[in-house]
């Protein structure tokens, strides 16, 4: 009974220590708040937060290069949301009720948390990436045509093709991924009209952008059908692409980040190109814009135009990419100058496809 | 006699004191990526309990836990694993949320209880199958009620995205159901509780979910504890030979608890579609089920102990957000964080619990005359 009790007692004393100790570790570092007013600028991720390597990275280059460059006129700060993102309302309106000049949701899933917020606080300004918003003074939506930049890697793997069979992996079935598809089926008919686009999709739930596995069996099901290139359009589901590019020896094509260089080397060979999504370019711009006091509220979309979608080249891939360069920047010119209108869902490519057949 | 004292005071305590330990044990990761445990837990609960936002989002996160809780809860009470609590929310909100948008022109008075009663017996519905094998065909109802729970999330998307998706919504990347009728929407609990003297923000989605939660676990307490359908639940529990050899059939009781469980399961969802969103979308908060599993656990499975344990949840989320926006502590340390302190109170509870047996026990055979054997082995 006796050294029960002692034991309990050591315990306790042990847990005493323990606590006071860490209370002396490291003596409070929290600076008081700076005097001269910054613009203070908050970003919430979207589901998946840093780390991904595509999108919420994307965006978190664009809010450090801001950081960077206006480094005395601003102070950021980025949250993540909870794993579902449940809370991420509860987040913008923390940042929102702390009077931040300018709140950045990252991703379509903020589009009626934002509405709300920004409803609520009419004097701090918002922008949504991904995001329709047009009827709040206060809201930036911040839209790319992906189906601009998918058109262009489209018709990429169509002219470096050789079996005549390409396919397309999409994370969650949803317009805005079908958008890509659409894009990339395009493009592909565009150069050759006959050839064979296989489509899958990884799900029908968030899940489906984190499902590498799931990724590389729809791909090594497309790869053995006789597909040679693969654009994937599927978050972290891509990696599970690329993988089967490397195990079958075939080409993928990334997505929304210039993807050869955040892969490993044994697959960058594989990676053709990347279409390139630059949530940087529109982080960066608008931060850019309510510096120099420019700010506007309503729908900004970032295309070929823009530099808000293109295909990326880089020291991996240059070799590959040489000989197709200069068609596909004569693509993009139409595309830019109007006479190509790439379509952006599956009506518009039934129209589109049949212009083709003619 | 003052030793007995002390060991029930001990046990009194014991909440209290398994929470001081996870605490403690968290403090060493609070140290490791080099902030101070004691300005951390200060800014927590500072954050957390002196605004008023804060306790109205505690309070509605702690609504749906406490429904998750007590229906994982009730079934183990009758000694049956209800894993399948987040399948049975799912389909219990869609099917709600179904009667929200479809049923038009009915008062409220109809129309949202009706709601909330085909919400219930969709989640029922959902547990009937696993516990009907359980009971025909001996299918063990943990693996059952987990790929029920895939199921669910397949079928529910499958008619939010394809069936009812809102035709209003097609052409953007927003994929709900149409708006509900008004109807159908949970009244706020504001109103009352201003009334009472606290201001709820005018933003907050607190609804009257909660206090209709809070009475159901009460409701469930007094059903268990005083009645004679209680007592044989928790005859079952504690030996199934012996009840049944007592004449209390197995199955009925087990078959009971489980439906209840899983009507209640299927009520989580409803304080966010039906008072807060308006809408079922691909976005619908997912996770409660298996939150639900550790309320219960923090409960020990006590209708009442749900409360005060999805109340702890809901205060470590809401200071885990303050935590993250005020002290710069990263998202998933916090996640850590919430993990490690639950974790540590569980264990805290059971130390505490068997350093009070284990003494009872030394109580016992001290009472014993001397030189007689202690009547007590040390199984346990």
């Amino acid at each position: 009974m006796k050294h029960v009790a002692g034991r309990a007692a050591a315990f306790w004393v042990a847990a005493l220590v323990v606590l006071v100790v860490s209370a002396c570790a490291r003596p409070a570092a929290t600076p008081p708040p700076p005097a001269q007013p910054k613009l203070r600028i908050g970003m919430v991720y979207d589901v998946g937060g840093r780390g991904d390597l595509s999108f919420n990275d994307m965006a978190y280059a664009g809010l450090s290069r801001a950081a960077q460059e206006f480094g005395d006129r601003v102070e950021v700060k980025d949250l993540e949301p909870a794993a579902g993102g449940e809370n991420r309302e509860e987040l913008l309106r923390l940042l929102a009720g702390e009077k931040y000049d300018l709140i950045l949701g990252i991703g379509f899933l903020f589009t009626d948390s934002i509405t709300r917020v920004a409803k609520d606080f009419p004097g701090v300004k918002f922008a949504i990436v991904d995001g329709f918003i047009d009827k709040e003074p206060n809201v930036a939506s911040l839209l790319f045509s992906e189906h601009e930049g998918s058109f262009l890697v489209g018709a990429a793997a169509a002219l470096k093709s050789k079996t005549g069979r390409i396919g397309f992996v999409g994370g969650m079935r949803i317009p805005l991924i079908e958008k890509f598809e659409a894009g990339y089926i395009a493009g592909a008919k565009y150069i050759n009209p006959s050839i064979e686009v296989f489509s899958d999709y990884a799900g029908t739930t968030g899940e489906a952008f984190r499902d590498p596995v799931k990724g590389r069996e729809l791909a090594t099901a497309q790869y053995d059908r006789g597909a040679d290139i693969i654009y994937h359009a599927s978050g972290g589901t891509g990696i599970g692409v690329f993988e089967a590019a490397v195990a079958k020896g075939k080409l993928a094509i990334g997505v929304d980040a210039d993807q050869s260089l955040t892969a490993r080397p044994e697959q960058r060979g594989q990676i053709l190109t990347s279409m390139m999504k630059r949530v940087d370019v529109a982080v960066y711009e608008t931060i850019k814009a309510l510096v120099e006091g420019r700010f506007q509220a309503g729908v900004r979309t970032f295309g070929l135009a823009e530099g808000g979608v293109g295909y990326a080249v880089n020291d991996h891939n240059r070799a590959q990419m040489q000989d197709i360069t200069a068609r596909l920047d004569e693509l993009r010119q139409q595309i830019i100058a109007g006479t190509i209108k790439v379509p952006s869902d599956r009506t518009q490519l039934e129209a589109f496809l049949t212009t083709l057949k003619k | 006699m003052s030793a007995r004292w002390r060991l029930a005071l001990l046990q009194a305590a014991a909440p209290v004191l398994s929470i001081a330990f996870g605490g403690l044990v968290a403090s060493g990761i609070i140290v490791a990526i080099g902030k101070n445990p004691l300005d951390v837990y200060g800014l927590m609960l500072r954050f957390s309990l002196t605004r008023t936002d804060s306790l109205a989002a505690i309070l509605l996160k702690a609504t749906p836990l406490i429904f998750a809780g007590l229906a994982v809860a009730l079934a183990f009470r009758a000694g049956v694993w209800n894993i399948g609590v987040e399948g049975q929310y799912y389909v219990g909100a869609f099917a709600a949320a179904f009667v929200g948008f479809s049923v038009r022109g009915v008062p409220a008075v109809v129309h949202l209880p009706l709601a909330v009663a085909v919400g219930g017996a969709a989640g029922a519905l959902w547990a009937f199958v696993p516990i009907a094998l359980k009971l025909r065909r001996g299918a063990h109802e943990v693996i059952t009620t987990i790929m029920m729970n895939y199921i669910a999330a397949a079928v529910v998307l499958y008619l939010l995205a394809d069936v009812f998706r809102d035709p209003t919504q097609i052409g953007t990347p927003r994929v709900r159901t149409p708006l509900f009728a008004d109807s159908a929407r949970l009244p706020p609990l504001g109103p009352a509780l201003a009334w009472l003297g606290f201001d709820v923000p005018a933003h907050s989605a607190l609804n009257w979910f909660l206090p209709v939660g809070v009475v159901l676990c009460a409701v469930a307490a007094y059903l268990l504890v005083r009645t004679r359908f209680g007592y044989e639940v928790r005859a079952v529990a504690f030996n199934p030979d012996a009840a049944e050899a007592a004449g209390i059939s197995l199955d009925r009781v087990r078959f009971t608890m489980f439906l209840a469980s899983g009507a209640i399961a299927g009520l989580v969802g409803l304080s966010d579609i039906l008072g807060f969103f308006g809408y079922f979308d691909i976005d619908f908060p997912k996770g409660l089920g298996f939150l639900g599993i550790s309320v219960a656990l923090l409960a020990r499975n006590h209708p009442l102990g749900v409360v005060p344990a999805a109340l702890l949840f809901g205060l470590l989320d809401r200071g885990a957000q303050g935590v993250q926006v005020f002290a710069g502590v990263p998202r998933e340390v916090i996640t850590i964080l919430q993990a490690v302190i639950i974790l540590a109170i569980v264990v805290g509870y059971e130390l505490v619990t068997r350093y009070v047996r284990v003494q009872r026990k030394l109580e016992a055979e001290r009472a014993l005359a001397p030189g007689e054997p202690a009547p007590l082995p040390g199984s346990g």
